[in-house]
C-alpha cells in the first residue's frame, strides 16, 4: 500500500481522499516524512527555511461567538474586555516597525460595537503612517461580522478593504471544516462553507491568503481529509493561498478542556504537517511553527515537509490566554532553522526573499 | 522495507548498504553521521534497527527515584545538585524516609545519590536489605560506577567484593551515569574529579563478570567533539562485546542550568538529540535497548525519538530531583496514562517492563508475539499486515501475556499452550525439529549421569525446554536434579554443574563455547533418538474470541512470510547469522533444519510428550539472585 503510494507521489499524481486516510492511519512517521520532503524539495530545491518578522496584536477581544476552544475572548461588558482606539493601534504599529516587524497579523474577536469605518481607518491610516509595515489583517468571522454591521455583503466588504490598501488577509478561524465538527465547537462561527465563502471572494477579488487548521479536539482523521480536499480544491480556483498553517488546538482556560486536557503530542502535529504538504499538492508552502507546539517541535518539523518556519510573533495573546506561552526574536529564530540544518531566509508577507542568513557548517 | 528508502544525502548511501547487510558500522560512518543533516534518513535506518530489535514495542516502568543524600564529598561544576556538608539545602534520608518513598505500584527503585563523606558501609548494605526485605517484588538499580568506586576506596574493600555485597543485600542492576564522555581533553577539563573511562569501564564489567546487568550513559551537548561522542561510543560497544551486560544505552542531554558549564548552546538542540538517539542506535549494535530519557529530553522530543530508534521510554520517574536542579524543562513525573498515550500516537506499543525488560503487561490491540530467535525468523521476515503489531518475547513471558490475553497470537511454547487452549485455538504453523536444533542445549560439566543431585541453572526464557530436560532427566536417565532460574541478561555461572540455554544464546555458545562447561547436550536430538519423533518447542495459536476475518488476515500474512522466507534461507541467514556470530552458511543451514508447518508426525510428537510430561512431578524452582 505504502509503495503504490510512493509511486503515485513520485509521477506526481494527485492523491485521493482514500490516500490521505491511509497515509494519516496506515503509514509510518517517517516514511510520511520522506514523502513530504520528496515533494518539499521539488517545488522548493533551496535548502533554505523562511521565516518573517512579525508580531500578533489583538485590536479588541470582545466577542460574541462563544467558541469552546477559546479563552481569549470576553463577552461586552464582562470583567477584563478591551477595544483600542485607532490611534492606539497605529502607536503599537509603529513600536513594533521601531523593532523591525515587517508584518502585523491583525485579529480580534467579533466585536459588534465596531463600525466598518473603524477597520477601513486602520487599513488606510496603517499604510499611511506607519511605513515599512505590511498590513495582514482580519480573518473571516469578522469580515462577515463586519458585513452584519454595515448590512454590506461580504463581498463589498472585502472590495472596500481592498481599496483601503489591504493585499493579504490571514487564514484563521477555519479550525477543522467539517460541519460536525464546527457545530460542536464553534456553533455560532458559522459553517465550514461560510469560511471557503470568504475565502473564495477574497481570492477573485485579489487578496493573497493563508489557510489554517486546528486540530486535536473532537475530529476524527476523515474529517482532516475533508478539510484538506476543500482547501486544494478551492485552491485549485484561484491559486490565492500562500501557505497552509497547522496548529493543535491548546486547552488551557477553555471549556473544553474538561473534555480534552491535553493537546496532542508532537508526533502528531508532525503527522498532520507531513501529510498536509503531501495532499495539498497546489500549495506553495507548508509552515510550521516554533510558537505553537515548541521550539524542539518546530524544529524538526522542518524535515517533516515544512520549508516555512512562520513568524517571529514579537506580540501575542490567544495561546497565551490558554497558559501556552513560547517567545522567541530574529536572532533565535534564525539559530532554530540553521540547527536544523537550514539556511535561514527572512521573507515577507508575500513570500518575497528580503534577506539570506547562511547557515555556517560546524567543523 | 529498509531497501525501499533512498537518503537525501548520499553520504549516507553506503551506510545504508552496510546497515541493509546488518554489517557493523565505523567510526568513519558514525562521523559521516553527525556530520549529515538528514535526520529523516538517520531516523528510518535508526528504526529499522529498532524493529528488528523490539519490534513495534516501547517500555516504560513504574519507577521511583531515591536520592538518599545530597552531601558529595565532590564538587563538580556541572552539578547543581551536591551540598557540601552542613549547608542549609544539604540533606539524608534515614531508612524509613526510603522506605516511605515506595509506593505499592512502584516495580523498579532506582538509587543514587552523592558520596556522602561519613556514612558506613553498613548503611548502604542495609539500605537495599530492607527495600528487598519489604519489597521483594521491586527491583533495585541502584549506584552509579562513580558510587562504587567511591565505596571501594573509602571501605577498603575490591571492587568485587563491594559489588558481591550489594548482590547479596538485594542489588538487581546498575544505573549506567557518570560515564559522562570517554575523552581525557573533556575529563580534564570539565569531570577531572570523576572516575574517567578506563575505571567506570572496569567497574562494569565486574558487575557483569557477577551477573548485574547494568546500562551505559553518555553525557552529550557540552564541549565534547563529534569524534568523542563516536569514540565513546566505540568503547562501550566493545566492552559490551566483553562482557553483553549492558541493558540500555541512555544519551543523556546536558542541562545546562547554574551549572559552571558553558555549553556552545544553552539547550541541546532537538535535532542534535534525535540525531544522538538514532547514530547511538546504529553504532552500538550490540545493545539491546537505546532509551530517550524525557528527563532530559523533554516529552516532545523523548515522544518524537521513539521513530528514531528509541525503544525505551524510562519510566514514571518519581522523586527526580538532579537534573531538574540543573534546569531540566520536563515535569518531575509523568502518569501511566501520559507515558501510554504518548508511546500510542508515536504508532509504537506500550509495554510495561520490569528491570531486566520482560514485558509485564501490553497496552495495546492486536499484538502479535515474536520469539527473538533466529528460529522464528521465517514467520516475520516479510510479514506484512500493518493491523497487527509485533511484540518480541521470549516463550515464557508470552506465555504470561496470553494468559492474560494481552496478546492476540505468536508461536507459543508447546507447555504455554496447553495452558491456554481453551482461549486459543492452534494454527497450522510450528516450530519442530527435524532431527537436531542445535538451539536448546545443556552445557555441562559431566554426563547425563553425572548430574544426579547437581545443581542445573535455566535460562529464564524457557518454558517447554526445561520439561523436556525434566522428561530426559526422570524418564531416560532416571536422574534427578536441582533447577535454578537465571535473571534474564548476564548472570555468574560459577557454582552450577550445567546450564540450560536456549535460542540465540545456546546457538552462539555452541558455535564459541561457554567457559567451564565442555560437553554440550542437543536436547532435540536426545529426543529423538529416544522416541524416533521430532520434537515441536511451539505451535502458533491465535485467540479463539478473534473475528474471523481477522484470524484469516493474520493467517494469510504469516502464511505469505513463510512462503517466501522457504525460498530465501540463503539470505535470511546472510542477513541474521551476523547477530549471533554465525556465517551466512551456518545460518543457513540451522533455518533449514526447522519444519515450521504442523503435520501428524508433530502432532502424534506432542500427543507422546504431552503423555510423558504428565509424569513427572511439578519443578520446584529456585531463584538465582
Amino acid at each position: 500500500m505504502a509503495s503504490a503510494l510512493r509511486s503515485k507521489i513520485s509521477n506526481g499524481e494527485r492523491l485521493t481522499p482514500e490516500d490521505a486516510l491511509v497515509l494519516l492511519q496506515k503509514t509510518s512517521l517517517l516514511d510520511l516524512a520522506e514523502m513530504a520532503n520528496e515533494i518539499r524539495y521539488r517545488k522548493n530545491p533551496d535548502p533554505a527555511v523562511t521565516f518573517v518578522i512579525d508580531s500578533n496584536p489583538n485590536y479588541s477581544n470582545i466577542c460574541v461567538v462563544d467558541c469552546i476552544f477559546c479563552a481569549f475572548y470576553r463577552h461586552p461588558g464582562e470583567e477584563g474586555e478591551y477595544t483600542y482606539s485607532v490611534d492606539q493601534m497605529i502607536a503599537k504599529f509603529k513600536d513594533s516597525a521601531a523593532k523591525g516587524v515587517t508584518t502585523i497579523l491583525l485579529q480580534g474577536g467579533v466585536n459588534p460595537q465596531l463600525p466598518l469605518t473603524y477597520y477601513l481607518e486602520l487599513v488606510r491610516r496603517t499604510l499611511a503612517e506607519v511605513p515599512g509595515i505590511f498590513p495582514h489583517f482580519f480573518s473571516t468571522s469578522e469580515i462577515i461580522g463586519m458585513a452584519q454591521v454595515s448590512g454590506l455583503s461580504t463581498r463589498e466588504v472585502l472590495k472596500q478593504l481592498w481599496d483601503a490598501g489591504l493585499r493579504t488577509i490571514p487564514g484563521g478561524g477555519a479550525e477543522v471544516l467539517a460541519d460536525r465538527v464546527k457545530k460542536k465547537i464553534s456553533n455560532r462561527k458559522g459553517s465550514s462553507n461560510d469560511w471557503l465563502e470568504v475565502m473564495r471572494e477574497a481570492h477573485a477579488v485579489g487578496y493573497r491568503t493563508t489557510a489554517t487548521m486546528m486540530y486535536g479536539h473532537l475530529e476524527a482523521d476523515e474529517d482532516i481529509v475533508e478539510h484538506l480536499l476543500s482547501l486544494r480544491s478551492l485552491q485549485d480556483e484561484h491559486r490565492g493561498f500562500t501557505a497552509f498553517v497547522p496548529w493543535s488546538f491548546k486547552p488551557g482556560n477553555t471549556p473544553l478542556e474538561k473534555i480534552i486536557p491535553h493537546y496532542a503530542t508532537p508526533t502528531r502535529y508532525l503527522q498532520i504537517l507531513a501529510v498536509s504538504r503531501i495532499f495539498l499538492d497546489n500549495f506553495d508552502h507548508i509552515q510550521a511553527s516554533w510558537f505553537s507546539e515548541g521550539k524542539k517541535t518546530g524544529e524538526i518539523a522542518l524535515h517533516f515537509g515544512a520549508d516555512d518556519f512562520g513568524g517571529t510573533l514579537l506580540e501575542e495573546n490567544v495561546h497565551a490566554a490558554a497558559n501556552f506561552v513560547n517567545k522567541t526574536n530574529t536572532e533565535e529564530c534564525i539559530q532554530m532553522i540553521h540547527e536544523a540544518g537550514f539556511d535561514a531566509v527572512q521573507r515577507d508577507t508575500l513570500y518575497e526573499v528580503k534577506k539570506r542568513f547562511p547557515r555556517t557548517v560546524a567543523a | 522495507m529498509i531497501s525501499a528508502m533512498s537518503p537525501r544525502d548520499p553520504a549516507l548511501h553506503p551506510i545504508l548498504e552496510k546497515v541493509g547487510r546488518g554489517e557493523r558500522l565505523s567510526r568513519e560512518d558514525g562521523i559521516t553521521m553527525f556530520r549529515s543533516t538528514d535526520v529523516v534518513a538517520l531516523g528510518q535506518m535508526a528504526n529499522a534497527v529498532k524493529q528488528e530489535r523490539s519490534g513495534d514495542a516501547v517500555y516504560y516502568v513504574f519507577n521511583q527515584k531515591i536520592e538518599p543524600t545530597n552531601v558529595c564529598v565532590l564538587t563538580c561544576e556541572f552539578c547543581d545538585f551536591a551540598a557540601v556538608p552542613g549547608a542549609a539545602h544539604a540533606y539524608e534520608m534515614s531508612l524509613q524516609s526510603i522506605l516511605d518513598r515506595i509506593t505499592p505500584e512502584v516495580h523498579e527503585v532506582h538509587i543514587t545519590g552523592g558520596l556522602h563523606p561519613t556514612w558506613p558501609w553498613e548503611y548502604y548494605l542495609e539500605m537495599i536489605r530492607s527495600i528487598r526485605q519489604r519489597f521483594p517484588d521491586v527491583d533495585i538499580k541502584a549506584f552509579t560506577a562513580v558510587e562504587i568506586d567511591f565505596f571501594h576506596k573509602k571501605f577498603k574493600l575490591s571492587v568485587q567484593d563491594v559489588l558481591a555485597q550489594l548482590q547479596e543485600a538485594g542489588l538487581s542492576t546498575m544505573p549506567g551515569g557518570g560515564a559522562e564522555v570517554f575523552s581525557e581533553r573533556v575529563r580534564e577539563k570539565l569531570f577531572h574529579q570523576k572516575i574517567g573511562a578506563g575505571p567506570w569501564l572496569a567497574i562494569h564489567k565486574a558487575a557483569h563478570r557477577l551477573g548485574i546487568p547494568t546500562n551505559a550513559t553518555l553525557l552529550y551537548g557540552h564541549i565534547e567533539t563529534i569524534e568523542e561522542r563516536i569514540d565513546h561510543l566505540l568503547r562501550l560497544r566493545e566492552a559490551q562485546d566483553e562482557t553483553g551486560g549492558f541493558l540500555t544505552f541512555i544519551p543523556l542531554a546536558f542541562q545546562p542550568g547554574n551549572t559552571g558549564i558553558k555549553p556552545t548552546h544553552e539547550y541541546t538542540s532537538a535535532i542534535d538529540d534525535l540525531k544522538t538517539i538514532a547514530i547511538s542506535r546504529l553504532m552500538l549494535d550490540n545493545f539491546p535497548h537505546i532509551k530517550a530519557y524525557w528527563v532530559m529530553l523533554t516529552e516532545e522530543v523523548a515522544t518524537i525519538a521513539l521513530n528514531f530508534g528509541a525503544d525505551d521510554m524510562d519510566g514514571t520517574v518519581g522523586g527526580e530531583k538532579i537534573a531538574h536542579d540543573a534546569g531540566a524543562q520536563s515535569p518531575t513525573a509523568l502518569t501511566k496514562e501520559r507515558l501510554v498515550k504518548m508511546i500510542r500516537e508515536a504508532g509504537k506499543v506500550p509495554v510495561e517492563r520490569d528491570a531486566f525488560f520482560n514485558p509485564l503487561s501490553v497496552d495495546a490491540e492486536f499484538v502479535v508475539g515474536k520469539i527473538p530467535y533466529l528460529n522464528s525468523v521465517p514467520f516475520y521476515a516479510f510479514f506484512d499486515s500493518p493491523e497487527e503489531k509485533i511484540l518480541p518475547v521470549v516463550p515464557r513471558r508470552m506465555g504470561i501475556l496470553a494468559r492474560k490475553k494481552e496478546i492476540i497470537s505468536g508461536p507459543f511454547s508447546l507447555m504455554d499452550y496447553v495452558s491456554i487452549e481453551n482461549d486459543f485455538e492452534l494454527m497450522e504453523f510450528c516450530i519442530a525439529t527435524r532431527d537436531q536444533v542445535k538451539s536448546v542445549l545443556l552445557f555441562s560439566k559431566g554426563g547425563w549421569r553425572d548430574l544426579e543431585g547437581k545443581r542445573i541453572a535455566i535460562t529464564d526464557d524457557t518454558a517447554t525446554s526445561i520439561r523436556l530436560l525434566h522428561v530426559l532427566l526422570e524418564h531416560k536417565y532416571g536422574v534427578h536434579a536441582e533447577f535454578v532460574r537465571l535473571h534474564p541478561g548476564v548472570n555468574d555461572l560459577r557454582g552450577f554443574d550445567a546450564v540450560l540455554l536456549i535460542g540465540d544464546e545456546a546457538l552462539h555458545c555452541n558455535k564459541y563455547g561457554l567457559p567451564g562447561f565442555e560437553l554440550v547436550f542437543d536436547l532435540a536430538r536426545e529426543w529423538y533418538e529416544w522416541q524416533k519423533l521430532p520434537f515441536v518447542f511451539a505451535v502458533w495459536a491465535v485467540l479463539r474470541s478473534l473475528p474471523e476475518v481477522r484470524k484469516a488476515s493474520l493467517h494469510d500474512a504469516l502464511k505469505e512470510s513463510l512462503r517466501r522466507s522457504e525460498t530465501s534461507m540463503a539470505w535470511l541467514g546472510a542477513q541474521h547469522g551476523k547477530r549471533i556470530g554465525l556465517t551466512a552458511e551456518e545460518a543457513r543451514e540451522f533455518l533449514e533444519g526447522f519444519n515450521y508447518h504442523l503435520g501428524d508426525r508433530e502432532r502424534e510428537a506432542i500427543t507422546v510428550f504431552k503423555k510423558l510430561n504428565a509424569q513427572v512431578k511439578q519443578i520446584l524452582w529456585t531463584l538465582n539472585s
